[in-house]
């Protein structure tokens, strides 16, 4: 393996520039991936803003541009938000950054299966990147949404088809790459002893993403290579003029893109398994259960995408069919809200920074489950398809649920990456703030959709009075979650230089944490090959435990 | 105090009874105020445990240094998977109900022809008689603002007549856009190539809002027209009136369109 000429001692982040560009470890490709994402994260954050001053008021409030109307940086900017905070920040803050540093940790492997092409796929994530931040240019705003739908995107006002198209497939090429990877090492790189039943629920629920994404993503690059040679190849797979199907565009497009989504939040349900089990000093409940529920959500999404298409002009009869098959995702998604509500019960709760993430993290996800059910229920999708309903929905579920689990697990695997321990008392404020900034904006995001019927993506509106009031209310949430993200961020900078860690301070039997060093070595583990006793789990918190810490 | 009667109004509207305003809006409704009781009671189930077991189970020095050795238990798992089972099945049928309601129009519907384009609307009476609206009439052209209905001039706006089933046969010029008859609560997209349907009806009149409910491009949340509910002899003599300068209706019969 390519880890040879690592020092066995010192930390994992020790290199010079040149070994952190060339390099092949996992907690390096990670934490470049993470840092990438987190970039990401804060410029399609204030794109967020950009929307949010927008439609404060009716009207159009930004200005034109280099010859395009201010709807046009509108739609820009909006394009921008949702396709970076999508596939930058809830795909790959998880896929590239927490997986890569977190899963040969935690099954006891000294780096991933295939650490060349894990490079390779950080580099060509890195290439979409640049290609994302060359749309900042006025001629390259895309504007055809991230979802791109033909025939819109093959539109001249709907910007470089071109352009989509590349990032969308780097993107993809990356994807598939990191897939293959992280399948690979969990199924042939565990340690002895850790058997299917001892995996950690977040290595679990990388498991079953990176299975999503590499049966999903293929439908992606085929619904984007098609539209580039209708594009500029002159075929006609989109464009019903000359026999072609628009709708086909979408098919080929959610059944990727849905279950994409749970490649972003099952992670997340990963990370609240492993601090609630941690903090509450007691083994998760049902773990088998957990596990399963992984695989089942993962599974049933990939029969759910036409919710999404319920207004599209699809036969009525597939409507009725794909309504059952969503509302099913409820069931293995509900188990696993129990099971960690159970958990709670008879336990020794400690309340640090990453356990109120995590709660507010399962409580945000329970109101955007709910709120799911009403896009799964064709009858009241017809109502509120496409309305403001429906991203307040999805913000609860990636905006809140998914970015409280990506906060929590940065909290929570701080001082194991970086040898310090973060301010609690900024944490705790950091949180409450968002939780409160966070439910005013979407709360009321959800309530113009349903009770206002106002649709999305629309820059201006008409002056009800009501529509401007609401509109306004969200702008202040928006401004307090601002402030609250400014916190954390300001949290991980300054305790980079904070008090020194403890080796293992949430007392954890996961490989992660009692078998190396704080911060991890270049060699990851204290002791190679890694062996636990029969009796080990990672969950194993109870009196007595064999505590290998 | 604002907030709080948004809240009891979000309660209000699903519990909105007496008579009905606008079809299909009267089934959404149903489907709407079943989904928000059963939604508040399973928050309730699962929130309320899981603060009491929060405060409960916190943390004391000397009292539960660890949590109680506890693993699961099969029996309960399986309760918590059978009844949402059964709650999921309940909605998807109950929404099945009202969907068929929702789709398919009653007999003797008015049937007008609606063109999308970028950015306006084309909508066609069963005579011939052609509404357009364009995306620059819904607005002032002064200060680039919206108008609200009763500012927008009247020859923009759709004549519906009160009180009668509408059934709209959409289709696109360009690209995807969607008739959102908004106070309805309906919306179907309007597909270049593909002929789609929807219906809806208004008891009361009144001036009511369509916009594009799917995402077109620049102008995309002005392409908005106002449906103007008028009763039914109103209607016939606005319809008329346009009829003299037609062809008469023997010799240009009205064609349905069918897929």
């Amino acid at each position: 393996m390519a880890v040879a000429h690592v020092p066995s001692s010192g930390t994992w982040y020790g290199a010079t520039l040149k070994e952190w560009i060339f390099t092949t470890d996992h907690k390096k490709i990670g934490m470049l991936y993470f840092i990438t994402s987190l970039i990401f994260f804060i410029v399609a954050g204030l794109f967020g803003l950009i929307i949010r001053f927008e439609q404060s008021a009716p009207g159009i409030q930004l200005p034109g541009l280099f010859g395009q109307e201010g709807t046009d940086l509108y739609n820009y900017v909006l394009t921008g938000h949702g396709a970076v905070m999508l596939l930058w920040w809830a795909v790959n803050v998880w896929m590239g950054g927490f997986a890569n540093f977190l899963v040969p940790l935690m099954i006891g492997a000294r780096d991933v299966a295939f650490p060349r092409l894990n490079a390779f796929s950080y580099w060509s994530f890195f290439g979409a990147s640049l290609l994302v931040l060359l749309t900042l240019i006025p001629g390259n705003w895309i504007k055809m949404l991230w979802t791109g739908y033909a025939p819109y995107s093959m539109n001249d006002n709907a910007g470089p088809t071109s352009l989509y198209v590349l990032i969308v497939l780097l993107y993809s090429i990356s994807s598939t790459g990191g897939s293959v990877n992280m399948i690979t090492t969990i199924v042939s790189m565990r340690a002895k002893g850790i058997t299917w039943t001892k995996l950690n629920l977040f290595v679990h629920a990388i498991m079953a993403a990176s299975l999503i994404q590499l049966f999903g993503v293929p439908s992606l690059m085929g619904s984007v290579i098609l539209l580039f040679t209708d594009k500029y190849l002159g075929t006609n797979f989109y464009n019903p003029m000359l026999g072609g199907d628009p709708l086909l565009y979408q098919h080929l497009l959610w059944f990727y893109s849905h279950p994409v989504v749970y490649v972003m939040i099952l992670p997340a349900f990963g990370v609240f398994s492993e601090v609630i089990s941690t903090m509450a000093r007691k083994p998760i409940f049902g773990y088998i259960s957990m596990a399963l529920a992984i695989y089942a959500i993962a599974f049933v999404g990939f029969e759910t995408w036409v919710h999404h298409m319920f207004v599209s002009g699809v036969p009525d009869w597939l409507r009725v069919l794909f309504s059952y098959t969503t509302l099913f995702v409820g069931v293995p998604t509900g188990i696993k809200i129990f099971n960690w509500v159970a958990t709670l019960h008879k336990a020794s709760i400690r309340y640090n920074t990453p356990m109120l993430f995590t709660f507010g993290g399962i409580l945000m996800f329970l109101i955007g489950g709910l709120t799911g059910i009403p896009n799964a229920m064709v009858s009241i999708d017809l109502g509120i398809s496409d309305s403001l309903f429906i991203v307040g929905h999805f913000h609860y579920v990636l905006g809140m649920a998914l970015t409280f689990g990506a906060f929590s697990g940065i909290y929570y695997w701080y001082p194991k990456v970086t040898g310090r321990m973060y301010s609690e008392g900024l944490g705790k404020l950091s949180f409450w703030l968002m939780l409160i900034g966070a439910n005013i904006m979407f709360f009321f995001q959800m309530y113009i959709g349903m009770a206002e019927g106002m649709p999305r993506r629309y820059p201006d509106y008409p002056p009800i009075p009501e529509w401007i009031q609401l509109m306004q209310i969200q702008t202040v949430g928006a401004l307090i979650m601002t402030v609250a993200i400014l916190l954390s961020l300001i949290n991980w900078i300054k305790s980079l230089k904070g008090p020194k860690a403890e080796e293992n301070p949430w007392k954890s039997p996961s490989l992660e944490w009692s078998m190396t060093t704080t911060p991890v070595g270049p060699n990851n583990f204290k002791k190679f090959p890694v062996e636990v006793p029969e009796d080990w789990h990672p969950y194993a918190y109870f009196k007595g435990y064999h505590a290998h810490v | 105090m604002r907030n709080l009667f948004i809240l009891l109004s979000l309660v209000g509207m699903a519990m909105a009874k007496g008579d009905i305003f606008a079809y299909p809006r009267a089934y959404w409704e149903n489907s709407v105020s079943v989904w928000f009781w059963v939604s508040v009671a399973i928050y309730i189930i699962v929130a309320v445990p899981s603060i009491y077991f929060m405060i409960k189970y916190r943390y004391k020095p000397g009292e539960n240094e660890e949590g109680a050795h506890i693993e699961g238990n099969t029996a309960i798992e399986i309760v918590w998977t059978v009844i949402p089972t059964i709650i999921v099945l309940f909605l998807g049928t109950y929404s099945f109900a009202n969907f068929v309601k929702q789709r398919n129009a009653p007999e003797g519907a008015l049937e007008l022809k609606v063109t999308a384009f970028m950015w306006g609307w084309e909508i066609e009476y069963p005579n011939g008689k052609k509404v357009y609206s364009f995306f620059n009439q819904v607005s002032d052209p002064e200060k680039n603002v919206y108008l609200m209905p009763d500012k927008i001039d009247d020859s923009v706006k759709a004549y519906i007549p009160m009180g009668k089933p509408i059934k709209v046969y959409c289709t696109s010029r360009d690209v995807i856009h969607s008739f959102f008859v908004h106070e309805a609560r309906v919306t179907e997209d309007c597909v270049p190539g593909r002929i789609t349907k929807l219906w809806f009806q208004f008891n009361k009149p009144g001036e009511y809002w369509v916009f594009c409910r799917e995402y077109c491009g620049t102008w995309h949340s002005r392409m908005a027209s106002v449906l103007k509910v008028v009763p039914e002899e109103e209607f016939n003599k606005w319809l008329g009136g346009q009829q003299a300068q037609q062809p008469a209706p023997a010799e240009q019969p009205a064609q349905p369109v069918q897929q």
